[in-house]
């Protein structure tokens, strides 16, 4: 019956279960764009397969239209990114008329981020959005460092409770919190989500900074103070999802400097379910597809057939040999 | 509050992401380096007034990609300009950039030799359409040339960009008036002369051309010019902003139709960062705050608040 001539091949390897959960949230994969990086989506189709993508943050939307701030806008500093952008957008009721009709056909799971000046406007949005077709999750912008008010909204654990709670009780879409870097405590600001009924928490914002041109005597940036971004931070994100993790089970989207498949899987190994790329896209549009690509060989390398086979599979006590690490990420991935 | 803007149509859909070989790498002006890159994808497609983002692909510093418009393209790598040269997209295979030595991106740039490898994407931008006129007046400042020569090309019929099917207007001759700080920073001058353009040339210090500024070669061609047709005449500009600017207003004075090439610091060149912003106003004179990079760079010069 069989072909002399058909060479005898290995049995085929199953293809990883790259699916996740984020509380109610599931998703088909955890490669997500994060918010302020993939424009609203329309923007990428030259360069991205949407439809194979975790899921898309569009632009932070706010309540009314806002021009954002003055030019300059961003400057690159040491393997980082310098922005401070503004949240410039043209309000809900256009992004409801101009982009959600396109992006919920687009394929990927749609979440969609809002930033309310104060807690009583994130309700009042996510009001708004209940109900609304083609919405997987809400990504509550509590850390935007260049508008004021969010800022103060994302550094208090009771008043992240308050905003996320508020929103609960508004909407039955799943609800993410992304928190700031920039408190003296992450924990304490997690728990905060936690306790206000977060099905995750996104870790982290942009880290505040400024650069200077010490010529003309002038900070580079129009609005002085801005978030950095990119390779620079991704310790700092890590170090958050480490902690974070350590603390609580809510669970995590990483989301810092991300632009290899190492990067995605320190992430993961250290507690983050699932991973945004943000400035990468600015550095190769195809960054996300290249991720995803890369993303089934990393979990074989690791011997994990699922997702859950790696993530916070950190082994905490210090000082361990990284051959050891591996041996025994292996051996609990046989274990489980 | 203001009114909130209409939804964005120039997206980079046609633009395509490669890695490119460097094929050539030379010194054409102080500080000013003339390079060419070997990507059919990009240069069948790219249109005057276009522009791409190049990147050192693996360095996290610099970090990213910066945008440099489409000089002129090639068909075969060791070619020149030359009049007469219209190759079908299909054929056309090379993109020159020129850009001047500035920060750390382009100072790490002019160490690459021909054989290194460049990320790029493009082309982007919605690149210059000229009316129908007799006289088209190309004004440049410092770098600004190399947005305006392929431009020039074709408006005088010596050169094709893009699809073969298109149809560009000609005009029935081209002034290129240059402006930079001195001499030394004039690079490949002839390419504009061979192409049939009458160019003239402005620097500050008087050490080539005119001394003054491009402003000055304007009001010299006003002067054996008529301006009682300004309809006739047509200006495309690229430069630094306040020459841009003093451009803007010697045509709004005039009622010459005048579009400008912004440059404004990119850092994705696709529409996704809103880092690239200018302020322009709308039919009812309200601003608001456009990507340049999907919603220009080229604007006319009426609609930008200066």
């Amino acid at each position: 019956m069989s072909n002399p001539n058909k060479p005898l091949l290995p049995p085929p390897v199953p293809a990883p279960d790259l699916s996740v959960s984020l509380g109610r949230l599931r998703l088909p994969n955890p490669i997500l764009v994060a918010s302020g990086t993939f424009g609203y989506g329309r923007e990428m189709v030259g360069f991205v397969a949407l439809d194979r993508l975790g899921g898309i943050v569009p632009k932070t939307i706010t309540q009314l239209p806002r021009r954002g701030n003055v030019p300059w806008r961003t400057v690159e500093t040491s393997a980082g990114l310098l922005n401070s952008i503004g949240l410039d957008n043209d309000g809900i009721e256009a992004f409801l008329k101009n982009q959600l009709p396109w992006l919920k056909q687009c394929g990927a799971p749609v979440i969609v981020s809002i930033a309310g000046a104060t807690q009583p406007e994130f309700v009042q949005m996510a009001d708004q959005l209940e109900g609304v077709p083609g919405i997987a999750a809400l990504e509550l912008n509590i850390s935007c460092p260049n508008v004021s008010h969010g800022i103060d909204l994302g550094t208090d654990p009771e008043m992240c409770r308050r905003v996320v709670a508020g929103v609960r009780g508004v909407t039955k879409i799943p609800v993410i919190a992304k928190l700031t870097p920039n408190v003296t405590d992450i924990v304490a600001i997690a728990k905060g989500a936690q306790d206000g009924g977060a099905d995750a928490i996104t870790l982290i914002n942009t880290c505040q900074g400024i650069a200077v041109d010490w010529r003309r005597r002038r900070p580079m940036l129009g609005n002085v103070i801005g978030g950095l971004s990119g390779p620079a931070i991704k310790p700092i994100a890590l170090r958050c999802v480490y902690q974070v993790r350590q603390a609580l089970d809510i669970p995590i989207v990483g989301v810092g400097g991300i632009l290899s498949i190492d990067d995605c899987m320190e992430f993961f190994v250290t507690g983050a379910s699932a991973v945004q790329i943000g400035t990468a896209n600015f550095a190769d549009p195809r960054a996300s597809m290249n991720l995803l690509a890369a993303l089934p060989g990393a979990l074989a390398e690791m011997n994990a057939t699922r997702m859950t086979d790696l993530i916070g599979s950190l082994m905490a006590g210090a000082g361990a040999p990284a051959g050891e690490l591996q041996k025994a990420a292996g051996n609990q991935t046989h274990a489980s | 509050m203001h009114t909130p803007s209409p939804p964005v149509v120039c997206y980079a859909d046609a633009a395509r992401c490669i890695v490119a070989d460097i094929v050539s790498h030379r010194l054409v002006a102080e500080n000013t380096y003339r390079l060419r890159i070997d990507c059919p994808e990009i240069a069948a497609s790219a249109l005057p007034g276009q522009f791409v983002m190049l990147r050192i692909p693996e360095r996290v510093d610099p970090l990213l990609a910066r945008p440099l418009a489409v000089y002129d393209t090639f068909t075969a790598a060791d070619t020149e300009p030359s009049n007469g040269d219209t190759p079908t997209e299909a054929r056309r295979r090379y993109a020159d950039f020129i850009y001047t030595v500035q920060g750390k991106f382009t100072t790490a740039l002019k160490e690459l030799a021909p054989g290194a490898q460049l990320l790029v994407w493009g082309p982007l931008g919605n690149g210059f359409s000229v009316p129908t006129v007799d006289h088209l007046l190309l004004v440049a400042g410092g770098i600004g040339q190399t947005a305006l020569l392929a431009l020039g090309r074709e408006c005088l019929g010596n050169k094709l960009y893009g699809s073969s099917l298109r149809s560009v207007p000609r005009a029935k001759r081209v002034t290129f008036c240059w402006g930079a700080r001195h001499g030394g920073l004039f690079g490949d001058v002839t390419d504009f002369r061979d192409a049939g353009m009458d160019v003239r040339l402005a620097t500050l210090d008087g050490s080539v051309g005119h001394r003054g500024t491009v402003v000055d070669l304007l009001d010299e061609l006003a002067q054996t010019e008529d301006l009682l047709h300004p309809q006739s005449i047509h200006i495309a500009c690229c430069g630094p902003e306040g020459m841009m600017a003093a451009v803007a207003r010697w045509s709004a004075a005039r009622k010459i139709s005048c579009d400008v090439s912004l440059e404004a610091p990119m850092a994705c060149g696709i529409g996704i960062c809103f880092t690239c912003v200018a302020k322009i106003r709308d039919a009812f004179g309200e601003w608001d705050y456009r990507r340049t990079c999907i919603e220009g760079p080229v604007f006319n010069a009426m609609a930008i608040d200066w």
